[in-house]
């Protein structure tokens, strides 16, 4: 009895996610404006810096090892947090490049296939880089390489603005500050 | 009304089943089917398996025997189709995303075989509850078939959230009738699995068939009823920096 208890608790729990993504869903196909607005520039500069092992190693021979752990904690909770911008950011362009595909433009549905490719891929490595670098919060004195997101991001960068020069070439893109 | 064999009974058994016909029957004259070959599958071999077993039960010569054992057949030969079905939902996602298809097929292989792990043992520690054995893990058959879908379902909807995927509007549809179902059924075969509401288990045929006529309703609305055109529009995009970003780019490029 205790088993029928536990399943009938999980089927609710999975029913209640299914109908409250399929209104996410729902609500997301019928939306498609504004969504451009909501990618935050990154500045891909800094993180670089962030990521960079150089540094790390710099700050861990000069630093006392408990104060270096303590630095490098720091380092990843702010490279989480611009993971999390490229991932968001991600997403909001997989949508983008989706809303462009019906484009009756061959040009603009290529860079739009492009766009979703590039997207889901940064979209993939942030999810992997998240978990990484979440381990090494928890370990901080191991290794960690999140340079595939940067490269990720920059591709992705330059294919949206490769759409946005075809969609309206009065309004192109913006997807990372200046320093 | 809530008795075995009143007029709601037959309706909620058999009205899905001549309704699902009838979707199969549109979707074959509208060359759906070629783009759902399992799911056409199951419409058809689900109506014929709910009207024979439906038969069985009310013919008086048929013994119960004979009816649980057809009901093993039908469920092995469904439970097959509907990973078929499952398959093909998830092909459809992932046809124009190529990005993250193998991902894609390694992280639901992965689920499958976890949620499969999970039926066994659930099917391990579930009581013999009824009397006549084949009746006992017929129950058990399908609480594990529903563990399975019903997981691999909600595995879908989370993978397209995540990546922030649109669905097709057909095998969306499809998916939700078979994400709500699936649920509900998992629990209700939960329930007679272990015994629950032993006295008046046919409460559960009426929740179970009254759930499976709704995900008809649902496959009846987003198969045959054309989609409301989104908005296609010029995406507007934010203001102008992408000579900033140029330079950044080719100065990160020249390091």
């Amino acid at each position: 009895m205790n088993l029928a208890i536990v399943i009938v608790i999980a089927a609710a729990l999975a029913l209640g996610i299914i109908l409250r993504l399929a209104v996410t869903q729902s609500l997301q196909a019928r939306r498609s404006t504004d969504l451009a607005v909501s990618i935050r520039p990154i500045d891909i500069e800094a993180f670089r810096n962030l990521i960079n092992p150089a540094e790390d190693e710099y700050l861990r021979c000069r630093l006392p090892a408990n104060h270096f752990r303590g630095v490098r904690r720091e380092r990843l909770r702010a490279m989480a947090a611009y993971v999390h911008v490229a991932a968001s950011n991600a997403a909001a362009l997989v949508r983008v490049g989706e809303a462009a595909l019906a484009s009756g433009d061959a040009r603009v549905a290529e860079a739009a296939q492009q766009l979703v490719n590039d997207a889901l891929l940064l979209r993939r490595n942030t999810t992997v880089a998240l978990a990484r670098i979440y381990l090494a919060l928890a370990w901080p004195n191991s290794g960690f390489a999140a340079v595939r997101v940067v490269e990720r991001y920059e591709r992705v960068s330059g294919t949206a603005m490769l759409l946005g020069r075809l969609q309206n070439p009065a309004l192109p893109v913006r997807l990372s500050v200046r320093l | 009304m809530l008795q075995p064999h009143s007029l709601l009974w037959h309706y909620l058994w058999i009205g899905p089943q001549v309704l699902q016909g009838v979707l199969a029957l549109f979707l074959w004259r509208r060359g759906v089917y070629r783009f759902f070959p399992f799911f056409f599958a199951y419409l058809i071999f689900g109506a014929a398996e709910q009207f024979t077993l439906y038969t069985m039960d009310v013919l008086p010569s048929v013994s119960t025997e004979a009816f649980w054992k057809a009901f093993w057949a039908g469920s092995i030969i469904e439970g097959a189709i509907k990973f078929g079905v499952i398959g093909e939902l998830f092909f459809h996602l992932l046809r124009s995303r190529p990005a993250i298809a193998k991902l894609g097929s390694r992280l639901i292989s992965g689920a499958g075989a976890a949620f499969v792990l999970l039926a066994v043992a659930a099917a391990a520690y579930t009581p013999m509850a009824h009397r006549q054995v084949l009746i006992s893990r017929a129950h058990v058959l399908l609480q594990s078939s529903y563990v399975v879908d019903c997981g691999l379902a909600l595995f879908l909807f989370l993978f397209a959230a995540h990546f922030k995927l649109i669905w097709n509007h057909q095998a969306f549809g499809i998916a939700l009738g078979f994400g709500i179902v699936w649920c509900e059924h998992m629990a209700a075969w939960a329930l007679s699995a272990n015994g629950a509401w032993l006295e008046k288990s046919y409460l559960l045929d009426f929740v179970n068939t009254a759930t499976y006529h709704l995900c008809v309703l649902i496959w009846f609305y987003y198969l045959l009823v054309p989609q409301k055109s989104a908005t296609t529009s010029a995406v507007s995009l934010p203001e102008n920096n992408l000579d900033i970003w140029n330079r950044e780019l080719e100065r990160l490029l020249h390091q």
